[in-house]
């Protein structure tokens, strides 16, 4: 019994740090989309993709640590995300983030 | 009664946020603001006053003990900078509604130049090497919205490089004391005496004090960092600028104090490089004073040789060396910002700062021109008047140490001072009536002078009396000489 | 040619930035043990508001809103310092805080702490703050 709960232990942390090394990887490569473009569409959805990413490295580290800290800064992570990418989307469908009167 | 060591801070910040709710009151936020800085002024020099009777006050905020805790350390060479900042601050109060226009008034100006006395004061009165940088941030923010103030198109440029250096220079002063914390374990400046002195490596010790100073000296206005400083100071009103040459450089020059009188004083070495850095920086800035034209950039280059003076006091590290530099630092505090603000008030009577084509100020304004007489007197150090009491303090502890080289040079800049703004008062007072040039404006002038006349008084009151303020200073340089006695008035042992 | 009209985003977002305004008033009170605390709960409030400028446009949402955020700060710097001020009246030093135990209905016994007053302010303050410089940098005319 003890022999599968160390095993499975020992799994968790072996498979989040290599999770952890293929997010970095990632992360690179989207970081390279972000600078070469070519079009700001393609920026945009790289920034979306890099904050999803720190977003399981957040989580990967929570279960990691063992502990619930990271749930909140998951949370706000995305948050933020999302308003980031909105505001890149319509920037670049309107040319403006806020608009003085819509209608 | 601790907590009167937070009021110089807790006054000026409250006073800053509530004209933030009068702003659409600026006849009100006008009166009030001298209200409030004159209340402020009368609560220090209490404070001063008490300090005085019973010796230095520390206080330990929200009850967290000395070395945990931040402290604020209220100790006479404190109390009598943050005195002669808010005599500084009044001068520009009253001087201020003449000089800016509606319009930069209406952006915030008494709410940022509150929050500079702040992080002044604060700077000042703080214990902690941390919460030091704390106020330093503070004191930089103001500074920034005050030098952008109205944005002209000079304005900006000179601001970015001001902006940046001063970033350059937070960030490296950050880096400096996580250094230090990993090398000493603690930010408390009393604590931190205590415990240089244990550390095995010196090595490392001596590239933490050399950052430091490099940090300092950044803000000071030392001899290779300087450069920045005379442009930037002249580009904003002649309040800021007066505000920046009287407070911002001295506050370098008080943590170098401070820093080096406390924490780093086991290396000869670091004086002795001192003490030519005081010299280069006396030379060029002379230099640099007398190699323009410009009226208000050469009122800006004299900061610097006031900083070599005082910096040789500190490499100098004896009783009368370091009296000297406490009361050369509080002379020049008061001088300077006179100066700024007479300065400016010839520009902007005469509409341009070209020292050639100003002619004859004499003829219509005849209290502005004796006045700049007595601050060039006092600023060069001419016999009864305060310059020349820090002057002979510094070169007496110069020669008693057998440094003849940079009393001569010390000389020499006091003599250039005295021709580079001997320059201004012969070219723009002297001279035939121009009629022409400019139009006379009495009424004007006559707001403007009030407050130099204000500050000049002041001056001359700390060289006449130097009989009541010497034994201050001294007391105060025995008191940076015996490190021993801050560290228990903080720490309590 | 027809507008674009942002209809998934005005629908998103009139449930968003409620979730997001309950977020922060949870983060505001975790703070005092937990991660959270006034600056970041006022950073979620000031997103939640930029998400609403960015759904329904300047004009209505300073009509919903009308708050001058530049008071918004004033405020907020006030009730910090004078939270600090108050243990003057006490005869503690300046910052001095304290805590007791209160008991709310359905909560039962709770920790208050008087620094919850002063995160307050942290909290109206970068409310205020972030709002100005985002709708300085904004405001294009």
């Amino acid at each position: 019994m003890t022999n599968i709960m160390d095993f499975t232990q020992n799994m968790v942390e072996v498979v989040s740090i290599i999770c952890i090394i293929a997010i970095s990887i990632s992360l690179v490569l989207l970081l390279y989309r972000v600078i070469k473009g070519p079009s700001n569409p393609d920026r945009a959805v790289a920034l979306d993709a890099i904050g999803v990413n720190i977003m399981a490295l957040a989580g990967l580290l929570a279960v990691l640590l063992v502990t619930t800290y990271f749930n909140d800064v998951i949370l706000l992570i995305g948050i933020l995300l999302f308003i980031g990418t909105i505001a890149i989307a319509k920037f670049l469908e309107k040319g403006v983030i806020i608009d003085h009167d819509m209608d | 009664m601790s907590n009167l060591a937070a009021l110089p801070i807790i006054i000026p910040l409250i006073s800053g946020i509530l004209l933030i709710f009068l702003h659409n009151r600026m006849t009100v936020v006008r009166i009030l603001a001298k209200v409030l800085t004159l209340g402020n002024l009368a609560v220090v020099a209490y404070i001063a006053y008490y300090i005085y009777q019973n010796g230095t006050i520390t206080l330990e905020a929200g009850g967290w003990q000395a070395p945990y805790g931040i402290v604020l350390v209220a100790d006479m060479l404190s109390i009598i900078l943050v005195l002669t900042t808010n005599l500084v601050a009044v001068a520009a109060v009253f001087y201020a509604p003449s000089s800016l226009s509606n319009k930069q008034e209406h952006f915030y100006f008494y709410t940022f130049y509150f929050l500079l006395i702040t992080g002044v004061s604060g700077a000042f009165l703080t214990g902690d090497i941390f919460n030091l940088f704390v106020f330093y941030e503070v004191m930089l923010m103001a500074s920034y919205a005050l030098i952008v103030l109205g944005g002209g198109r000079i304005q900006l440029r000179e601001s970015i490089k001001y902006v940046l250096i001063n970033l350059f220079s937070s960030v490296l002063f950050v880096t400096t004391v996580a250094f230090l914390y990993s090398v000493v374990g603690t930010v408390n400046m009393a604590q931190l005496a205590e415990r240089v002195g244990e550390v095995e490596q010196k090595g490392i010790l001596t590239t933490i004090a050399i950052l430091f100073f490099f940090v300092f000296a950044i803000k000071a206005a030392l001899f290779p960092l300087y450069y920045w400083l005379p442009n930037s100071y002249v580009a904003p009103n002649p309040v800021v600028s007066a505000l920046f040459g009287a407070l911002l450089t001295k506050v370098g020059i008080y943590s170098i104090l401070r820093v080096f009188t406390l924490i780093f004083i086991y290396d000869p070495n670091l004086q002795q490089f001192f003490i030519w850095i005081a010299g280069l920086t006396m030379l060029f800035g002379v230099i640099g004073a007398l190699s323009t034209n410009n009226i208000k950039l050469v009122i800006a280059y004299n900061i610097i040789p006031a900083v070599g003076f005082m910096i040789l006091g500190i490499g100098l590290f004896n009783q009368t060396a370091i009296s000297g530099t406490v009361y050369y630092l509080v002379h020049d505090m008061i001088i300077k910002a006179a100066l700024f603000l007479l300065v400016g008030a010839v520009a902007y009577l005469a509409g341009t700062t070209d020292l050639r084509k100003i002619k004859g100020f004499m003829h219509h304004y005849p209290v502005l021109g004796w006045l700049f007489l007595l601050a060039t007197f006092v600023l060069a150090g001419i016999p009864p008047f305060s310059g020349f009491i820090g002057k002979l303090l510094l070169l007496q502890a110069g020669l008693a140490s057998d440094r003849v080289i940079i009393v001569i040079i010390g000389l020499i800049t006091s003599f250039l001072i005295l021709l580079s703004l001997m320059r201004i008062f012969i070219q723009c007072f002297w001279g035939e009536k121009d009629n022409d040039a400019y139009t006379v404006d009495k009424q004007a002038a006559r707001k403007f002078t009030l407050p130099v006349i204000l500050l000049l008084f002041f001056s001359v009151v700390l060289g006449i009396g130097a009989e009541f303020f010497y034994p201050i200073a001294e007391s105060i340089g025995k008191y940076l000489m015996n490190p021993e006695i801050y560290i228990d008035s903080v720490l309590k042992e | 040619m027809s507008r674009p009209n942002d209809l998934i985003l005005r629908s998103t977002t009139s449930l968003i930035a409620f979730i997001l305004f309950g977020f922060s008033i949870y983060l505001y009170f975790a703070g005092h043990n937990a991660p959270g605390g006034g600056f970041i709960a006022g950073l979620m409030v000031s997103s939640a508001i930029v998400l609403m400028y960015m759904a329904y446009g300047f004009e209505a949402v300073n009509k919903i809103l009308p708050i001058n955020y530049r008071y918004c700060t004033a405020i907020g710097l006030m009730i910090a310092v004078l939270t600090g001020v108050g243990s003057f009246f006490f005869g503690e030093p300046f910052l001095s805080h304290t805590f007791g135990y209160l008991y709310i209905p359905f909560f039962g016994n709770k920790e208050l702490a008087t620094a919850m007053l002063f995160d307050l302010g942290v909290y109206i303050t970068v409310l205020g703050i972030t709002m100005t410089i985002i709708l300085s940098i904004a405001d294009d005319r």
